[in-house]
């Protein structure tokens, strides 16, 4: 129960029936909003970057310890406000219940960003991102902006604190418990008022309201851009045709598909057979010549009817970079793993299995790497569709 | 009394040890935790306080920032790019714009170029200072945030000045930005060269000559120059352990080989040598402005490129140097306007990768250095 319990409730049982005890009741909490709104304790929560910004917020220029917000505590136990600072995925959203629901009442949230209020720039075609964080906790303050300014944010809570210090008997606003209030379908109430909007006929109802007429942007002229050629890049390593011939001379099938790139370094292409795979890198990693010791990234590219899978690799001490693609089958994609090779690669393996849904044969550690076990389906994959969590993009 | 058998955690690797009396057991730190930076995760495997194994958990942001992307005009993605790593927002644009350029085939006017440069070891800088004063944080000196901040907040004015951001800039387009510096860019420059110059020296004396701070650091996550190349670690945290690599020096791009400057190295490969070397990088950074502002030019600041952007199918690859190490963009398309496929190679999930050998045999406690001097940005790895 606590003081919010004892204020508003214990005390006023008794103190009521006197006279003079209502004013006395409402003295009290008129302390208790006061104090309360004056000392804040927010939580060290921040999933990206208007995490930033509120760390700008504490720091020496804005200094939010002028509105009592100093204490950033980094437990939920001792705090009483979130600033949902960043998008909330579907991962990290349990989470996010459970510190809100390990925070000691009275508790507060404040929404900060575009993610936070409905999921900002990754509203349409995320898989992963919950649209909102009122969907999950109650919100008192909403702050628009991607990111907000840390001004914008130290205006956000002095609106809090104007709704606390005016929380009472007389204006309950009451602390939604997450299990009382399990989540809020914005959603289908802003489509349900939309429709009654659209049904109100706005031209039929006032004879001089004038429909905005749709104007088409006017581009600016372009103005006296030059037309300027790329720049000749100094390379550095060996040449295409070097890396040609040391290939050539070890394997014969090997084809070069890079394209003509002027200007964009030393990059060739190779595609191998997934036969051809393993003793592919392992030459390129070993050759005295070529010293491809450094692995740039593995990647897998979902071409529809078959999966590409690219590893990119690049010598630290000479610096031209070879990529050597590998095609697979849809159905049933697999292939050995390079992690034995390159240590690096285990995890970038870990993330194709996770996103692609392709398996690394021998891969020391094959569980998913981004997204919960449970999650169905690879999103990655062209063909890959779940309604209940991806909004397309109408546009 | 029987002891209940205990159940690991995914992801571990080493085996039980029995020939001790001590008891192994698992703690989890994260993803709520104030020096993960962020929502990062690790499990650790303990004896006592020494750490046995550190198994991190990641996708607590994962967005699905990759595949929002394929959806998107090439240059609506500019956008997508700053909020990859929020930090070096300006050098993901130019990377991104880089790639499109090239697949393009057109270059940039020369007052572009240097103010891509400048723009570039301006966000630099700024990344470096945040990661100071959080570092500091983190090792429990508190003046170190509040110092950090201070000077941040001024180059946080210059690209609010500049773009009308303060944190994700959306500031260059394929061809160079989408407008030219103010009038006040370049004096604001100067006068911050100035006062960084000052503040690099107080930072020193607040810090890095610090005795408990250098017991913290030094000796502690040791990583040797062949493991980061196996773990494709790169940035301070490669040059750390005495690899000379670095994109502006070994696969130049834009105009950094018209600049002087050096790229630090360390010769141990420990905490102590990566703080060291994110110092001088600042340094080296401001020298790199110096002469960029001394030989600023005017001229256009964009080239002429197509209304509507449309690549000719194929990949393209461009690399740059972020705050953090190499950021690589390959994007493939099958022509139209929206890319088919782009994939970030960040340079955070890299050296993360590492840090399970770092932290092997080391305490609890230098755990918050080594992830600390890391420097990474989770929205980074998860995109």
């Amino acid at each position: 129960m606590g003081i919010t319990g004892l204020a508003t409730r214990t005390i006023p049982k008794y103190l009521d029936p006197l006279p003079g005890g209502t004013q006395l009741v409402d003295s009290i909490e008129f302390v208790v909003g006061w104090a309360r709104a004056n000392s804040l304790w927010p939580l060290v929560y921040g999933t990206a970057c208007c995490a930033m910004e509120m760390m700008s917020a504490g720091s020496s220029r804005h200094d939010w310890a002028r509105f009592g917000v100093e204490v950033a505590r980094a437990t939920p136990r001792q705090a009483d406000l979130i600033v949902l600072a960043g998008t909330i995925v579907e991962k990290m959203g349990s989470r996010l219940v459970t510190l809100y629901e390990q925070m000691p009442g009275s508790k507060y949230v404040i929404a900060m960003g575009s993610c936070a209020i409905s999921g900002g720039p990754f509203y349409y075609d995320s898989y992963s991102v919950i649209k909102g964080g009122d969907r999950l906790i109650p919100v008192d303050v909403y702050i628009p902006g991607c990111p907000p300014r840390p001004e914008a944010l130290l205006q956000g809570i002095m609106e809090l604190q104007k709704k606390i210090r005016t929380e009472g008997r007389r204006n309950p606003w009451v602390i939604g418990g997450v299990n009382e209030n399990p989540s809020i379908d914005i959603f289908s109430t802003a489509k349900k008022n939309w429709a009654e909007a659209g049904q109100k006929q706005f031209v039929a109802d006032d004879e001089k309201y004038i429909l905005p007429s749709r104007t088409k942007p006017s581009r600016k002229a372009v103005d006296d851009r030059p037309e300027v050629t790329a720049r000749e890049k100094k390379l550095s390593g060996m040449s295409a045709g070097e890396i040609d011939k040391v290939v050539a001379a070890e394997f014969r099938g090997i084809k070069n598909v890079s394209r003509e790139e002027p200007g964009q370094g030393r990059t060739i292409d190779y595609r191998v057979s997934s036969r051809n795979y393993i003793h592919f890198i392992t030459f390129l990693k070993n050759h005295s010549e070529l010293r491809l010791d450094y692995l740039l990234q593995i990647m897998a590219i979902d071409h529809g009817d078959r999966f590409e899978v690219s590893v990119q690799l690049m010598s630290s001490s000479l610096g031209h970079r070879v990529f050597v693609q590998c095609d697979l089958e849809h159905a049933n994609p697999q292939i050995e793993t390079i992690s034995s090779i390159f240590l690096g690669a285990e995890w970038h393996e870990r993330e194709i299995f996770d996103l692609f849904g392709i398996t690394f044969l021998n891969h020391p550690d094959m569980r998913r790497f981004f997204l919960e076990d449970d999650f169905p389906g690879h999103p990655m994959r062209k063909d890959f569709s779940d309604p209940t969590r991806v909004i397309p993009r109408p546009y | 009394m029987d002891l209940q058998p205990v159940i690991a955690p995914p992801g571990f690797r080493t085996g039980g040890d029995t020939s001790t009396s001590t008891e192994e057991y698992f703690l989890n730190m994260g993803p709520q935790h104030p020096s993960t930076h962020g929502v990062l995760r690790l499990v650790l495997k303990l004896d006592g306080e020494s750490i046995i194994e550190v198994v991190p958990h990641l996708g607590y942001i994962h967005r699905g920032l990759e595949k929002v992307a394929e959806n998107q005009t090439y240059v609506q993605n500019i956008h997508l790019s700053d909020r990859v790593d929020y930090l070096s927002s300006h050098i993901y644009n130019m990377a991104y714009c880089l790639t499109v350029e090239n697949a393009l085939g057109i270059g940039v006017p020369e007052r572009a170029e240097y103010i891509r440069v400048i723009v570039c070891e301006l966000q630099r800088i700024q990344s470096h200072l945040l990661w100071w004063g959080v570092m500091g944080m983190d090792l429990g000196a508190i003046t170190c945030f509040l110092y950090g901040f201070k000077e941040r907040e001024i180059i946080t004015d210059i690209f609010e000045e500049l773009c009308g951001a303060r944190l994700t800039m959306n500031y260059f387009r394929p061809g160079g930005s989408f407008a030219d510096v103010p009038d006040s860019f370049i004096p604001q420059v100067k006068s911050l060269i100035e006062k960084m110059k000052v503040a690099l020296d107080e930072y020193n004396t607040l810090l890095t000559g610090n005795i408990i701070f250098q017991k913290r650091t030094k000796g502690v996550g040791v990583l040797t120059a062949e493991d980061a190349i196996q773990y494709g670690c790169s940035g301070p945290v490669l040059r750390g352990s005495g690899v000379s690599y670095d994109v502006r020096k070994d696969d130049t791009y834009s105009i950094y080989d018209q600049f002087d400057f050096d790229v630090p190295l360390g010769t141990k490969g420990d905490c102590f040598d990566r703080y060291v070397i994110r110092m001088e990088e600042m340094a080296q950074s401001l020298k790199i402005l110096e002469q960029a502002v001394a030989k600023f030019p005017t001229g256009p600041y964009r080239s002429k490129t197509s209304a509507s952007i449309k690549l000719q199918p194929g990949t393209y690859y461009s690399q740059v140097e972020t705050g953090r190490g190499l950021l690589g963009i390959y994007i493939v398309s099958k022509g139209g306007t929206k890319p088919y496929r782009i994939k970030y190679r960040s340079p955070s999930m890299s050296n993360l990768h590492a840090l399970n050998h770092m932290a092997q045999g080391h305490k609890i406690a230098d755990l918050i250095p080594i992830v600390a001097t890391m420097d990474i940005v989770i929205p980074d790895i998860d995109r």
